[in-house]
């Protein structure tokens, strides 16, 4: 039994999981700065994605370390394979929330919209959940857990598509138009954040399975990925 | 930290096919290898394929040398060891009545885990298995052309009289190797060939094997099980099974495409040896 080598492994797992936790933090963040029309909170989010950069390299570090050092096989080389990936995610993931600290900053003294500031917490909820689902599915290699994603998925998807008829239908004020067109960002970063909690929920699939593949094919919308 | 669930095998999935293209030349079938009456392997079924080099890994004990020792008779030499079973070579059985053991290791050469040239000449050490089996035409020629197939021929072609101890230890073993394929055999057997080289040694060795294979047919061997990853397209992992009288004995575990074996494997005991966790 290769002690130290699999306490690499289970650290890097934590480690992994931890910056799970501090994406949850920035999304809660900057959603709550956006509800609240609050730059001060905004920037907080945005320093704090050093801290996810932080996790991200570490991780990064850990794995080449490891690849180079242990030449993992089997279930080993599959985690290691599926933690690079949702490392990715989960700074790609913590970067949509400074996108939407940065646009709250750009429009804090209009006045929002409700109905849309209430889509925007129901999309926010939605990816908060899906993040909790896919490290969870991920870290109790729970494959029927992972796949529930698609269907979490398609509710923000949903909600990004009222969001975008809602703006449309604004009308013609300019400082509702600009505030509109930085919304349509905003709500196609939470769209962007379920995706990416969608692609963990692969990951786990392939740690799992061994096999590659995607649970729906954006390509071939209807039908099952093959 | 987050708690970590068991390591699991990768999901079963439904066993793969034959494979149709490629060309069979040993059908294992249900082979036990005995010394005495206690049986070192047994319950060995599986084929071996044309031009491809198979890997045997497993643990120490698990039968990997005996069972490769099978395949060109090579145990005939011990005493009280004996096959059942059958070894089928292009449909023949390899044990059969009437056939000739020292014909079956002339198509089935061999090469050792210590390196073990004669102490005469390079050039003997490679012209005496021709001689041996009769084929005198062309000796200088046929000589070369080993050598060059062993990627030897440039490091010693301006001392072939010279002593073959006089060797490295890879060059002694890329000797044997050519004195292997001078007779032409159509199967080479490989017993830990790289396991008493150095690193660099090792890499000439492995990339030997690829150069052999498009000629020849490759079962090799190897406690390393990154050379296995490395060099093998098939890989067949063997494992020690103990019965309630203590009595151990080698089985075939899993046998696939080597990236199936290194990636997922199907059993949680392949799984549990290629990642360390046993043996």
């Amino acid at each position: 039994m290769r002690i130290s080598f699999q306490e690499e492994l289970d650290t890097l797992q934590s480690t992994l999981l931890e910056e799970g936790q501090l994406v949850l933090r920035a999304l809660r963040g900057a959603i709550n700065a956006l509800e609240q029309r609050d730059p001060e909170l905004a920037d907080e989010v945005i320093a704090f994605d050093d801290e996810v950069d932080r996790q991200y390299f570490a991780i990064q570090e850990g794995i080449q370390s490891l690849l180079a050092r242990q030449t993992p096989v089997a279930v080993d080389l599959r985690l290691v394979l599926a933690m690079l990936h949702t490392n990715l995610h989960l700074e790609r993931t913590a970067d949509y929330c400074v996108t939407i600290a940065k646009l709250t900053k750009l429009v804090y003294d209009i006045s929002p919209d409700p109905k849309l500031v209430e889509a925007f917490e129901e999309m926010a909820s939605r990816g908060e959940e899906m993040i909790r689902v896919a490290l969870d599915s991920f870290a109790k290699r729970d494959l029927a857990v992972a796949e529930t994603l698609v269907d979490l998925d398609e509710s923000i998807d949903l909600a990004n598509r009222r969001v975008v008829q809602h703006i449309l239908a604004l009308g013609s004020n300019p400082a509702l138009r600009e505030w509109g067109l930085r919304m349509i960002i905003v709500s196609r970063c939470l769209e962007r954040i379920g995706d990416h909690a969608v692609d963990i929920g692969e990951q786990t699939a392939y740690l799992v399975t061994g096999e590659f593949r995607e649970f729906t094919d954006a390509s071939h919308p209807g039908s099952p990925a093959s | 930290m987050t708690g970590v669930t068991p390591i699991e095998v990768a999901q079963a999935r439904e066993p793969r096919a034959a494979h149709p293209n490629r060309e069979v030349v040993f059908q294992v079938r249900d082979l036990a290898a005995l010394y005495g009456t206690s049986p070192a392997v047994r319950g060995v079924t599986f084929d071996i394929y044309r031009n491809m080099v198979t890997a045997i890994i497993g643990p120490s004990g698990c039968g990997k040398s005996t069972f490769i020792r099978c395949l060109n008779r090579m145990n005939d030499l011990v005493p009280g060891a004996r096959v059942e079973g059958e070894i089928l070579h292009h449909g023949q059985n390899l044990y059969g009545d009437g056939i000739d053991p020292v014909q079956v290791r002339r198509w089935i050469g061999m090469v050792f885990q210590r390196p073990n040239p004669f102490p005469k000449s390079i050039y003997d050490n490679v012209a005496w298995g021709l001689k041996v089996h009769g084929l005198k035409d062309d000796l200088d020629g046929r000589v070369e052309r080993a050598l060059q197939s062993a990627a030897l021929w440039d490091e010693v072609k301006d001392r072939l009289r010279g002593n073959a101890l006089g060797l490295s230890g890879g060059q002694q073993q890329r000797l044997c190797i050519a004195r292997a394929i001078a007779v032409e055999p159509e199967v080479i057997l490989m017993d830990e060939p790289a396991s008493a080289l150095d690193p660099i040694a090792t890499t000439r060795i492995e990339d030997l094997m690829h150069e052999l294979k498009n000629q020849y047919t490759i079962v090799i061997v190897t406690h390393n099980m990154q050379q296995a990853a490395r060099v093998a397209d098939m890989t067949a992992f063997f494992s020690l099974e103990v019965d309630p009288d203590g009595q151990r004995t080698g089985v075939l575990i899993e046998y696939d495409e080597t990236p199936k074996i290194f990636t997922q494997p199907s059993d949680k005991r392949t799984e549990d040896y290629v990642t360390g966790r046993f043996g």
